[in-house]
């Protein structure tokens, strides 16, 4: 069984968030819900100053802090790897949203799920049509695309990045793009100091 | 020289602060209820005092549990939340609730009935204080559970929690005890809970600063979080109300201010204000840690 994770080149990353209108677009998702973004941070002082990228995604960690303090056990991973909520069972106390040190949750409100893309109240053929997969008042987040990847494609934003900057694959298998990228660049796991084993690396 | 100075970014896509939101004023209300409840249900039990025990029944019961439905994004499913009482402890605090709910009737009832048999009756008691003072903590050890957020990742937040949860029972029950048989049988009560409340006084300031010191140090995101607290926009109201009425104006009274109902009155209201907005601006002011905080060496 594969243990899908991904790798983010920063060199490559320009900014562009063709992965996030990707994500958006794949999953449907809602007015102001994201499963990736690409921040963009400026160092230094003037007139040494440079701009950098940092994609964000859901890191589907080993030891899932999410998955620990749900108290109805509606976070779950797969054999894969893959975290993902189960919308049928998830209350919506907010306990993983709290509990992820990436920020990588968000609760449903259901206005998010009836006012609209154009915030008039009526929802387009796309949003109903994808809304469908979402349950108001649970918590969501980013799947790696998992029925993507179950037909064995990548994950829509690694699909759509231009510059490769996303690389998915399997990190059991040492011949892997993924594992041979973390190995020669010494990929680092973001927040290591919190013990949740990402399975997301970053590399420059 | 480069540098990096983070900002609160909130939804923008840049690299910095970021507030939780997940958890707000409804949850605020539900944890006050639930640590001022219990905490009075706690000390009127010490006491035998039954009109505390149901006020303290009644605040679990409908403060804590209203709260916690209004929170819900789901509410119907709220039983589920049963099912993982090996690792979260929303399950093991929602256990406690309702064991708390359960025998704390059966026991207030006996009270009054002297129906069960000694024996059974001293069980019923026992297991409604256990129940009771792990609702009195498990607030805090859900919050210092979440590693995610500095200012709450501590080991002294369910000590916190306990402390006020004490000290709230100590002010209720003085106030709801004053012109009960309570204080009228045993004077010598009220002078002994009012230097209790300002002994708990005293530990919740030293617990409450101990926790913004460890925080401060925790990481940036804890460091950003007590900047604004004490120096930033929530500086008037932690200040004010949580250290200055909730601590400063209720220990002065339990003090030195004359034995009067109007003063009970009083300190247990300023130490409730304060209490309150101690546990809305834990809320308010938690901040995640900026995700480039991960790596230093990127930041070159």
């Amino acid at each position: 069984m594969a243990k899908w994770g991904m790798v983010f080149d920063l060199r490559r990353c320009i900014g562009c968030n063709a992965c996030t209108v990707a994500c958006k677009q794949e999953n449907s998702l809602p007015y102001g819900v994201f499963f990736t973004k690409t921040l963009s941070e400026e160092v230094g002082a003037y007139p040494n100053t440079t701009r950098t990228y940092i994609p964000t995604i859901c890191n589907h960690c080993e030891d899932a802090p999410c998955q620990r303090v749900c108290p109805t056990g509606a976070t779950y991973t797969r054999a894969d790897g893959i975290v993902l909520v189960d919308g049928d069972k998830c209350i919506g106390c907010g306990s993983c949203v709290v509990a992820c040190p990436y920020d990588q949750r968000t609760l449903l409100e259901p206005e998010m799920l009836t006012r609209g893309l154009f915030r008039n109240g009526e929802l387009t053929p796309f949003e109903q049509q994808g809304y469908k997969r979402f349950t108001a008042g649970t918590a969501t987040k980013c799947t790696f695309c998992h029925e993507r990847v179950d037909a064995g494609l990548q994950p829509a934003c690694v699909a759509t990045c231009p510059t490769e900057a996303r690389i998915f694959g399997d990190l059991d298998d040492p011949d892997s793009k993924v594992r041979r990228l973390i190995q020669e660049h010494r990929g680092r796991q973001p927040m290591p100091e919190k013990n949740t084993n990402p399975k997301v690396f970053y590399i420059d | 020289m480069l540098s990096t100075h983070f900002k609160i970014v909130d939804d923008d896509f840049r690299v910095g602060f970021r507030f939780q939101k997940a958890w707000g004023t409804s949850m605020a209300t539900a944890f006050f209820f639930g640590e001022a409840g219990a905490g009075l249900y706690f000390v009127a039990q010490f006491f035998d005092f039954a009109l505390g025990m149901i006020a303290g029944l009644l605040m679990v019961m409908l403060g804590k549990g209203g709260g916690h439905l209004l929170h819900l994004g789901r509410p119907s499913r709220g039983w589920r939340a049963f099912t993982k009482i090996g690792s979260s402890w929303i399950s093991r605090g929602l256990l406690a609730i309702s064991v708390f709910t359960v025998f704390g009737t059966l026991h207030v009832f006996d009270l009054h009935t002297g129906l069960l048999p000694q024996a059974a009756s001293w069980l019923v008691a026992a297991v409604a204080i256990a129940a009771c003072l792990t609702i009195m903590v498990y607030q805090g050890f859900a919050m210092s559970h979440s590693s995610s957020i500095a200012l709450w990742s501590t080991g002294l937040m369910p000590l916190a929690s306990l402390t006020y949860a004490l000290l709230n029972g100590v002010v209720l029950t003085l106030v709801l005890g004053f012109h009960a048989a309570l204080f009228a049988d045993r004077p010598e009560t009220v002078q002994l809970l009012r230097i209790a409340a300002v002994a708990l006084v005293l530990y919740g300031v030293v617990t409450i600063l101990s926790l913004l010191h460890g925080a401060k140090y925790g990481s940036e995101g804890g460091q950003e979080s007590v900047r604004l607290l004490l120096r930033g926009a929530f500086r008037n109201w932690f200040l004010a109300l949580v250290i200055g009425l909730g601590f400063g104006v209720s220990a002065l009274m339990m003090a030195f201010a004359p034995e009067g109902y109007a003063v009970m009155i009083a300190a247990a209201g300023a130490e409730l204000t304060g209490y309150y907005a101690f546990r809305v601006l834990m809320f308010r002011a938690a901040t995640y840690d900026p995700v480039m905080s991960f790596a230093p060496h990127f930041r070159r």
